[in-house]
């Protein structure tokens, strides 16, 4: 049979309950969260979420309560099409009217016997999108998307009217339902369309007025400069200038040696007459230690590690130690972080003696193994990525469905602890006579899986070798785009994809070609971290002024000019520590022990949050209780003033190292005096007018010891010295 | 397949005693039940009585010996005699929260065990082999009698007055929603769009039709003479009513309720006084025929009521709801009798045995119960009584719901279910007689009198009659 158009072709076709129904539904908002689609249904009827379970809806729409829903014998009465049309009373509502496409098909279906599909349907696959770009010149601008639907048999589809819009950011441009743009305001952002499980998403760039607009060309350092520099060039945006020696000397050392720079450092570094002073001065905190026990921080924190003196689920001060310590020797020892992350993985035996063992009893703490937990907070740590949702639906806004999720959790279900010869002690083995994971909708059993693979893995026994081997393998970009990402946050203060254990289709990065440069160098230096640190901060990006000019004052997303940091709990401690001399000591550690060092050490048992110091818990240092990134918090807080103001952090160190007596013992000019406190305390000489309003307050009482202590607690007080910037 | 033969003579004079026993798969128990010292301390010794023996009493409870089982804690009993699923030390041990279930931090007792105090329990919590059976020994007499149904004072009615009606034009047919059939004459009542059909049982053709504007027929029921037809139903969420009819002349007689939304449920009293309805509103309204007034509401469900029943001698209600909920009422006061707490799911139906001593009720979780409604007691209770067909690599739960339950004059119980079947259940439950359709699923069903083969009605619109 040749048919003679493609219309009557399609008209001819029987109506499609999974192909044609189900969109409709979740297009008319009927199966969203807040609908029928809530756990318990709404109004006395269910639909899956986003309809993850056709076969279920198919029974509850046609099934369940035959003759009331749909109605073969007299469509148009059917409840469905009367509720959604708004002709009987509907809590959500009128949603279409009965002229639409959407009621004309669903009405059809109706009248060919509100049948279910026979066989299986060609399932969507994947989701194209017009145009991935839009580039708007002013605001008010208009233009439209279509979307278009693959389905595993190749054909496509436009899905334009069944897929659902939203856009990132509606002050810089807003989307309809129509999927119709419209520019609101300068900046840059992306519009998505959702539709079946997949999310599709284009960039916005609503641009500035090119009036009083000129590119200032800075020079490059390398491809990140080159990267960055051309987005900017894109959006109308001016980078601010090179910071100065006195500024870059303090960011780097904050940055990587987790303090502020010593008197003598400044001092060394401001009259090096190097040109590559910069980059000698960043090799040679690269090579201390202290950049290793700042790195072995931050992954602790990641991966949860404290210790308790009663700790029956192997999460003992003596396994945290161990732990602790292993990741620090691999820090210092520079190992291919894939490597690292690798043995961690796959780890079995002793939490005792194995230290990246711990990671199957201190990333979820608890008395039981919970291979559901374990593997959300798994991937979120190693892949940046939440695949929680697709526990119990298919993940709304990336492309994670409950399949990914269960075949992944399979790879911990074996995963078992057994105690040891002494108390403390937790054996972790793998038990391979457990069942994989079941899918929560038809009991399924899905074997482990890795992350966006389409077969399972052939594998009898521990698979969880084979997963690290995926997990960390070159071809992972999830993995290594995730560190790179990360690295890049610690640096900026803002990833590329932000938050940066929030990366989804919906949460695309703000300069993909950037992100894609720097894990590729990640992947090429085989995972070296100090060889991306070293490259992030020789690049004239990292090294920009804090101070905005006209164009990128309201830049957030660009690094266009460097964040104002707040300073870490532990780092700021460390700078208060290194500018008094005076150390501080921690419950369970040694006197004199760094803040960064520092891990929550408990007299009992490991539940809940714990920062295992007061200052830690003021100054947002995360808790451990859960993996998120957001668990450290570096928003200014006014129970932060009111405690470097007058708490004994500040208080009692000020006169305690005898700084000052030292200081005005040597005799000198009240303004070398000054300026020596500026250097000491902010790394910088003061300016003339700063210098003038102290000499003021020394006018009536010269070498007046409270004097000089209130202008070193004025300086620590200051923003300045809490921020980097 | 095994074949009942038995003579209808012979029914009549059947005088059947069962020793009640309410668990599941009755049959299978009778042999061996475990008793409290032989089987069930071990039990409680190696997993409860640390918690609950003679050395600590965690929440009053005692489970060391016989006598201080049976006393319970101090929140009550914790066996129920008969009722594993309604005995708390049951609940315990087999709840799905890990937080909740006994005994605390442990993985569960072993299912072999568990399956022994399950037994126990249902059997009648025997103390020692030689104790006798603490479930008293239930006699089902059943004796069908024809004259329950009224005296007719002439021949029974048949509808050949009906004024003739226009035949609705219909996209497909519409799905059998509900029937009846007459007590006194060879004549069924079928749900049809904005319409009641009427078949001869005899020739299974249709003799005439009744019209119901009012919507979709969800419930249709002879009066006990036969000289009336209840017709419930309406559009959904938009209005609902009763209507009662005169058979022979199809006239309608009297119209109850002003609903928001379609009638689910309805009955009429034997003696045409009151008339039950409810639907999604989760209340039961009575209404006075003769005053024509609501009398009262039942407002104890927390879902959609589904099934509406008056026992044949009016002295007892029955009302279920979508969540499972099931209850007996007084209809003449409205004050709660009964609660009847079985199904986990929606109850789809509800039918007296004209003693009305034994209520049968049928639902979605696949459980028929046969109620001895004198105390309340689930003289017999079939779970997956229309079990699913499961097709080798398919997972998940397949929906097995019972969708309809009647009992016929000679006490038998006819039901349909999700599974397609059509099946016929003995006085004692044993299961005698089953149809399997070809299409749709059968959603309404009737022994017809006279007959021995059921009448169904499906979601493809088709009336189908029997034939062994």
């Amino acid at each position: 049979m040749f048919c003679c158009t493609l219309n009557s072709d399609l008209l001819a076709e029987d109506v499609s309950f999974q192909r044609d129904v189900m969109p409709i539904l979740f297009r008319a908002g009927c199966n969203s969260g807040t609908c029928h689609g809530a756990a318990r249904g709404k109004d006395g009827f269910h639909l899956s979420l986003f309809g993850y379970d056709p076969k279920g809806d198919y029974f509850r729409i046609c099934e369940e309560i035959i003759g009331r829903r749909i109605n073969i014998a007299r469509p148009e009465q059917s409840l469905l099409l009367r509720k959604a049309t708004g002709r009987v009373p509907h809590t959500g509502g009128k949603l279409f009217d009965s002229e639409s496409d959407y009621y004309t098909t669903l009405l059809r279906w109706i009248e060919e016997g509100g049948l279910n599909d026979s066989g299986p349907v060609p399932e969507v696959v994947g989701l194209k999108l017009s145009t991935d770009s839009f580039v708007f010149n002013q605001a008010g601008e208009q233009n439209s998307i279509r979307v278009t639907a693959i389905a595993s048999d190749g054909s496509q589809r436009d899905v334009t009217t069944l897929a659902r819009f939203h856009s990132n950011n509606a002050s810089v441009v807003d989307i309809r339902e129509d999927g119709r743009l419209t520019a609101t305001g300068p900046g840059d952002s992306n519009v998505f369309a959702r539709f079946n499980r997949f999310t599709a998403g284009a960039e916005v760039i609503v641009l500035p007025s090119a009036e009083n607009f000129t590119w200032p060309d800075p020079p490059v350092v390398n491809y990140i400069d080159e990267l960055v520099f051309n987005r900017l060039q894109k959006l109308r945006i001016a980078p601010s200038p090179l910071c100065d020696d006195e500024t870059f000397l303090r960011r780097i050392t904050l940055d990587l040696a987790g303090r502020s720079p010593t008197v003598d450092e400044y001092h060394a570094f401001v009259s090096d007459q190097s040109v590559k002073k910069r980059e000698q001065k960043i090799d040679s905190l690269l090579a201390d230690d202290a950049f290793a026990d700042l790195w072995t921080a931050l992954w602790a924190e990641q991966l949860r590690i404290m210790g308790g003196n009663y700790a029956p689920v192997g999460t003992h001060i003596k396994a945290a130690d161990t732990f602790y310590e292993w990741i620090r020797t691999q820090l210092r020892n520079d190992r291919p972080l894939n490597d690292f992350v690798s043995e961690m993985v796959s780890a079995s035996g002793s939490n005792l003696i194995n230290g990246p063992a711990n990671t199957y009893t201190m990333l979820v703490h608890g008395p039981r193994f919970e291979p559901k937990a374990f593997a959300a907070d798994f991937s979120q740590v190693f892949l940046g990525i939440q695949i929680q949702c697709a526990e119990c639906h298919n993940h709304p806004f990336d492309r994670w469905t409950m399949d990914d999720y269960y075949s992944f959790v399979s790879f911990f279900s074996g995963i078992k602890r057994k105690p040891g010869v002494e108390p403390r002690e937790q054996r972790i083995y793998y038990d391979t006579t457990m069942p994989p994971a079941r899918h929560l909708v038809d009991g399924r059993p899905m074997p482990a899986r890795t992350l966006g693979a389409n077969e399972p893995l052939d594998y009898t026994g521990d698979p969880r070798q084979q997963l690290a081997d995926w997990l960390t393998s070159a071809d992972n970009e999830m993995f290594s785009r995730n560190l790179a990402n990360r690295i890049w946050a610690q640096l900026l203060g803002r990833g590329v994809i932000e938050p940066v254990d929030d990366v989804r289709v919906s949460n695309p990065p703000t300069n993909e070609p950037l992100l894609r440069a720097l894990s590729e160098h990640l992947v090429d230096s085989d995972f070296n971290l100090r060889s991306l640190v070293r490259e992030i901060c020789n690049s004239r990006v990292y090294q920009l002024s804090s101070q905005p000019n006209d164009s990128n004052r309201l830049d957030t997303r660009q690094f266009s000019h460097a964040k104002l940091r707040r300073l870490r709990a532990d780092v700021l401690m460390d700078s208060v520590v290194t500018v008094t001399g005076v150390p501080r000591n921690f419950s369970g550690f040694p006197t004199g022990t760094r803040a960064i060092d520092v891990y929550p050490r408990l007299s009992g048992d490991t539940g809940g949050p714990q920062f295992g110091d007061q200052f830690f818990e003021t100054f947002g240092r995360s808790s451990r209780a859960t993996v998120c990134a957001c668990e450290t918090r570096t928003e200014p807080t006014l129970s932060q003033t009111l405690h470097l103001a007058v708490g004994d952090t500040l208080r009692s160190r000020l006169g305690a190292g005898g700084l000052i007596n030292e200081l005005l013992a040597s005799s000198k000019t009240p303004e070398t005096m000054i300026g020596e406190l500026f250097v000491l305390a902010l790394n910088r000489k003061p300016t003339p007018e700063e210098l003038s309003s102290m000499q003021a307050l020394l006018a009536t009482a010269e070498n007046d010891h409270s004097v000089y202590e209130d202008i070193l607690w004025g300086l620590l007080n200051s923003t300045e010295f809490a921020f980097n910037h | 397949m095994i074949h009942y033969f038995i003579s209808l003579t012979a029914l009549f004079l059947i005088q059947f005693s069962l020793v009640a026993n309410a668990q599941e798969e009755a049959d299978k128990d009778k042999t061996s039940s475990p008793n409290f010292i032989d089987d069930i301390k071990p039990i409680l010794r190696a997993h409860c009585l640390k918690c609950h023996g003679d050395d600590k009493q965690e929440a009053g409870l005692n489970l060391q010996s016989y006598g201080s089982l049976l006393r319970g804690g101090s929140s009550g009993k914790v066996v129920e005699a008969g009722r594993s699923s309604q005995s708390v030390l049951f609940q315990a041990i087999t709840n799905p929260d890990d937080d909740a279930r006994m005994p605390p931090n442990s993985p569960t007792i072993a299912k072999s065990k568990i399956e022994q105090i399950r037994k126990w329990i249902d059997s009648g919590l025997l103390e020692t082999a030689s104790s006798k059976s603490m479930v008293k020994a239930r006699n089902l007499t059943f004796k069908p009698s024809v004259s329950t149904d009224g005296k007719l004072d002439g021949p029974p009615a048949m509808p050949t007055k009906l004024p003739a009606i226009d035949f609705l034009k219909l996209t497909r047919p519409f799905p059998v929603l509900s029937m009846d059939a007459s007590p006194t004459a060879p004549l069924i009542a079928v749900a049809d769009q904005d319409q009641v059909r009427f078949f001869h049982t005899k020739t299974e053709q249709e003799i005439g039709r009744v019209a119901f504007p009012e919507g979709i027929p969800q419930v249709i029921r002879f009066s006990r003479d036969g000289v009336v037809l209840m017709v419930a139903g309406g559009r959904p969420v938009e209005s609902g009513r009763v209507v009662l009819f005169d058979v022979n002349s199809g006239k309608r007689l009297a119209e109850v309720g002003d609903e928001i939304d379609a009638v689910l449920a309805a009955d009429l009293s034997p003696n045409q006084q009151f008339v039950a309805l409810g639907g999604s509103g989760r209340v039961v309204k009575v209404y006075s025929m003769t005053e024509g007034t609501l009398l009262y509401k039942l407002t104890k469900h927390t879902d959609w009521i589904t099934a509406i029943a008056f026992s044949p001698d009016g002295k007892k209600l029955a009302t279920a709801d979508r969540a499972g909920g099931l209850h007996l009422w007084d209809p003449e006061s409205g004050g709660i009798l009964l609660n009847l707490e079985e199904h986990k799911a929606a109850v789809r139906a509800l039918d007296w045995r004209n003693d009305s001593r034994l209520l049968a009720s049928a639902g979605e979780d696949g459980r028929i119960v046969w109620w001895d409604t004198n105390d309340g007691f689930p003289a017999i209770n079939k779970s997956n009584a229309h079990p699913p067909q499961r097709v080798q690599g398919t997972y998940g739960t397949i929906p097995n719901g019972v969708l309809a339950a009647r009992f016929d004059a000679k006490g038998r119980l006819v039901t349909s279910g999700r599974d397609r079947m059509v099946r016929v259940w003995d006085v004692d439950g044993g299961e005698i007689e089953k149809f399997k359709l070809e299409k749709g699923i059968p959603l309404s069903v009737i022994l017809p009198i006279s007959a021995n083969d059921p009448v169904s009605g499906d979601s493809a619109g088709n009336v189908i009659f029997w034939k062994k």
